[in-house]
């Protein structure tokens, strides 16, 4: 099985979160673990570097992480799954964008 | 689904990953054995110390052979001034024949003018190009120490500050094991609503993780707070039961 069309999108936005809140992933994978993430670090490394692909859940459960993390920052919030537009393909900026 | 880790298990394992396997108990041993054999390896010196400091010229952890060494060292942190901060900051060795005539740390001098303390030798601890610390020598004499004192010294540093580079801070282990604290906590507090949910409604774990994540959402609340609002509970770890777990 390939990577969940919506995947890419959610990572790279995930990604782009956690580089304007300057968190690293150990930290974010910590937050994640508190809350039930069920993937260990070294997987979710892997997973932001595209070598590795989660279940929708795990998925969401990172970008749950990441905004409870950055709630108080002004940056990029982590898109869920059912936000982003499994038609829409690496558009780089959606309309609607929350860039306010 | 999740398995279940002891904390010490969890402690090391991350402790391993963020590369700070040493406890501080560990870290001030090593400090101490140190300055020992500096002082043993090193004729006419009577004293030595070892400092690791952090990059605001704070001694995170320091080891010593006597109390004349721990004295004239707080001195140092207190003026700001001194030859081990002059070492750290510049990673140059500083050589002082006589105390009483060296005019560099004006402040200091003086206040260790009634220190058995004429002598010093300090060497900074460099590692990965960083200077992490200093260790020095005394002696209770002037001229005791040579340029072959300082090149000895260097000689000896140079593998100490390997080892000790392992520790950036001493409380790195603990506050670890504070972050590692609340996360599990977290994690548990979640998953009992998690059980909550699937007792009410018959569904599997994920779909009540799915429903407890949809409610946070909806309600734009931290995941452990709706938890924490399902079972009536506080969401705070309790205070006072932290102790039983270091």
């Amino acid at each position: 099985m390939g990577f969940d069309s919506s995947e890419p999108e959610q990572r790279r936005r995930l990604q782009a979160a956690l580089t304007a809140a300057q968190v690293n992933t150990g930290d974010l994978w910590l937050y994640y673990f508190g809350i039930g993430g069920a993937v260990g670090e070294y997987e979710v490394e892997a997973y932001m570097q595209g070598l590795l692909s989660l279940p929708q859940l795990q998925r969401d459960l990172l970008a749950m992480a990441a905004n409870e993390l950055f709630a108080d920052a002004d940056g990029p919030r982590a898109p869920y799954s059912d936000e982003i537009d499994a038609g829409e393909v690496e558009d780089e900026d959606p309309p609607g964008s929350e860039q306010a | 689904m999740i398995k279940k880790y002891p904390l010490d298990e969890l402690s090391t394992a991350l402790g391993r990953i963020m590369g700070v396997l040493l406890t501080e108990e560990k870290v001030d041993h090593a400090v101490h054995s140190l300055a020992r054999a500096v002082r043993d390896a090193l004729p006419g010196s009577i004293g030595a110390g070892v400092s690791i400091l952090n990059p605001h010229a704070l001694p995170v952890s320091s080891g010593s052979t006597d109390s004349v060494v721990e004295r004239a060292d707080a001195l140092q942190y207190q003026f700001v001034q001194g030859p081990c901060l002059t070492a750290w900051a510049t990673q140059e060795s500083v050589l002082i024949r006589d105390v009483a005539t060296d005019g560099r740390w004006p402040n200091w001098s003086t206040a260790v003018v009634d220190l058995p303390i004429r002598s010093v030798v300090s060497t900074p601890l460099i590692s990965g190009g960083e200077a992490i610390g200093a260790m020095k020598i005394y002696a209770d004499t002037p001229d005791v120490f040579e340029d072959a004192t300082t090149a000895l010294m260097e000689l000896f540093a140079a593998p100490a500050a390997t080892l000790l580079s392992h520790i950036q801070t001493a409380e790195i282990p603990e506050r670890i094991s504070e972050s590692l604290q609340s996360a599990l906590y977290s994690r548990d507090l979640i998953n009992r609503a998690c059980g909550v949910i699937m007792e009410r409604h018959t569904l599997t774990e994920d779909q009540a993780l799915q429903q407890l994540m949809r409610e946070a959402r909806a309600s734009r609340s931290t995941l452990s707070e709706v938890s924490a609002a399902l079972l009536g509970v506080a969401i705070d770890r309790p205070r006072g039961t932290s102790d039983g777990l270091r």
